[in-house]
């Protein structure tokens, strides 16, 4: 049974912009990515899956509950991590958080207790006690991660997490929705325009576009065979790619960067980390990292399915 | 990988617990909405200065009641006690400064900060919302629209040679003092959230609230002055004076020094300024609050 499902569900706008068009589908569990590019209708999906706008047409079930009639119930078992800034500066992380536990209908003493808990699952220490106001972008995205799971939700809908952060915080953010994903057994819909980054967590992908449905499959139907994969050593690269291009891969190195264009690997994915693997042992090179990287959205969905992208 | 263990701190992950207890819902979420809001209204766990304006206002409003009740008891006969009716009039220009100083709090930093989306994104209503914010800010009005005249309530009953033939006497005042307190407190709260919800900081929300009722009571003053027709129509420029006409159709007991008493207006039609009032506030929140997008 599907945690979401939604049938035909439009939404116009006063003024004629139709933000979802007859858009029909299903979620399971697991990291869900939610990609489309700036007013794909991501938000307004996000919005109305909460119960907190009607659709213009259609339906849409949260945990077999109606959006439409259901939306505070709904929103009793899910957390909601908004695109934009949405924290007062004056108060304590704590005290904001344990006010938010709360108005999810939390008893005051488990509220504190799940406040303190997730607080430090997020990565907030001392700082938690002092006004939110002086927070760092990175800090205050926890603080607000932290408010969409400080009453244990099931379902966790995260918009843009990763907006305004650095590089590093990206991907500590990252980070931490697939631990949530992985070991806090929420199902969480990541809704994002870098499929870079939502493929990174993500198990499963629902792209859409101007409102409708492009795609939805498993991740891996996606990823395999294309992008490039990053294999980091202390080492010098050259000699690591040397011996990747004599096994007939497209492989070039850049300083302590060896880059290897997956498609190139006429075996598979496979093939290509069995390569890496071996070669890095044959050499005595150190690994210090593997990562699959990938090329923006449009490229994904160019020619219609991953399946003739292998060039 | 090249970090040396001994320079490596130990962590303790305990994992992720679930939640399984109580789910107390919309009406959990509306109780910790007021219960925060009361002690925001009352500056608790704030800073010892938040505290000064409504404690010191709560201070001031029951003083005469107190130091009066205090001297009646411990003196006897020197002072006549405060009659219920004029008592609010007498403090009425603490009312406005406690809104305006408390109702703010309540309201402007979660509308300037984009807050809302998660409250709204919480099993409660926008109507919930606003409900609980205004059920706060008039739980805290009743400090000084009601206290007070219990202390008085208090003194009159304990000051008397026979306690229980004056609570016979006097307890037929207790349905006036509650309700008037209620009255008071529930239109006040009412038209500060209405003033403090448009502004876009806390200190012009302070200073528009002060604005009407300092003009407000200006106006009445001179028209009071002018006399005539002006006269008549002097208690409706001002709130307070609107609240006392409408205390007084319902409960009796007319106030000197109130604009109400020169008028010569038909006392119902304070109750219906009351009721515009009152709507009017409403649908200034109600529309503001509409227009927040999530």
């Amino acid at each position: 049974m599907p945690l979401i499902s939604t049938r035909a569900l439009t939404k116009r706008y006063p003024g004629g912009i139709l933000a979802l068009d007859g858009l029909s589908l299903e979620i399971g569990e697991g990291v869900i990515g939610l990609v489309g590019a700036n007013g794909a209708g991501k938000s307004t999906l996000l919005k109305i899956l909460l119960g907190l706008i009607p659709a213009s047409e259609g339906s849409a079930t949260v945990l077999d509950l109606d959006t439409a009639s259901q939306g505070p119930a709904i929103r009793e078992l899910v957390g909601y991590m908004p695109e934009h800034d949405c924290l007062p500066p004056d108060v304590s992380a704590t005290e904001f958080v344990s006010h938010m536990a709360r108005v999810s209908g939390v008893p005051a003493g488990a509220a504190r207790e799940r406040t303190a808990d997730v607080l430090r699952h997020v990565g907030l220490y001392e700082e938690r006690y002092r006004p939110i106001g002086g927070y760092s972008t990175g800090m205050k995205q926890r603080v607000k991660l932290a408010q969409a799971i400080v009453h244990d939700p099931r379902i966790l809908f995260l918009d843009e997490p990763t907006n305004g952060l650095d590089p590093a915080g990206r991907d500590e953010m990252l980070a931490l929705i697939e631990r949530i994903g992985r070991d806090f057994g929420m199902t969480a819909i990541v809704a994002s325009h870098l499929l870079g980054e939502i493929e990174r967590v993500a198990d499963w992908l629902v792209a859409i576009d101007a409102g409708r449905l492009l795609r939805t499959a498993a991740l891996s139907s996606f990823t395999e065979r294309t992008g490039q994969l990053l294999v980091e050593t202390e080492e010098p690269g050259e000699l690591l790619a040397a011996r990747l291009a004599d096994r007939g891969m497209e492989a070039r190195a850049d300083g302590r960067h060896v880059l290897i264009e997956m498609a190139s690997a006429v075996e598979g994915d496979h093939a290509v980390y069995d390569a890496v693997r071996d070669d890095a042992v044959a050499l005595g090179l150190t690994l210090l990292r593997i990562e699959h990287r990938r090329h923006q959205l449009e490229d994904l969905f160019r020619g219609g399915g991953t399946d003739e992208r292998v060039a | 990988m090249s970090a040396s263990p001994e320079t490596t701190g130990t962590i303790y992950d305990i994992g992720y617990r679930h939640y399984d207890g109580p789910r107390l819902g919309r009406r959990g979420a509306i109780g910790a909405i007021v219960g925060a809001g009361l002690r925001a209204v009352f500056g608790l766990g704030r800073s010892g200065r938040a505290k000064i304006l409504p404690w010191g206002a709560v201070i001031l409003a029951a003083l005469p009641a107190g130091v009066s009740v205090a001297i009646r008891v411990l003196a006897g006969d020197i002072v006549e006690l405060y009659g219920y009716e004029n008592y609010l009039w007498g403090i009425g220009a603490l009312l406005p400064i406690f809104v305006a100083a408390q109702g703010p709090e309540l309201v402007v930093n979660d509308m300037r900060h984009n807050v809302l989306p998660l409250y709204f994104s919480r099993p409660i209503s926008r109507v919930d919302y606003v409900g609980a914010r205004l059920a706060a800010l008039a739980l805290g009005l009743l400090s000084l629209t009601l206290a007070p005249l219990l202390i008085l309530f208090g003194g009159r009953v304990l000051a008397a040679e026979d306690v229980v033939a004056a609570i016979g006497d006097e307890v037929g005042a207790l349905p006036a003092i509650a309700g008037s307190g209620v009255i008071h407190a529930v239109v006040l709260a009412s038209v500060g959230l209405a003033i403090s919800s448009l502004a876009g900081r806390r200190a012009y929300a302070a200073g528009a609230v002060l604005a009407v009722f300092l003009i407000g009571g200006a106006v009445s003053a001179t028209f009071g002055e002018l006399g005539g027709a002006l006269e008549a129509l002097a208690p409706f420029a001002n709130p307070l004076a609107i609240l006392d006409g409408t205390r007084e159709w319902l409960f009796g007991g007319a106030v000197a020094d109130s604009p109400v008493t020169g008028a010569g207006v038909p006392l119902p039609l304070y109750a219906l300024a009351t009721l515009v009032l009152l709507g009017l506030s409403w649908a200034v929140l109600a529309v503001r609050y509409r227009s927040v997008t999530t």
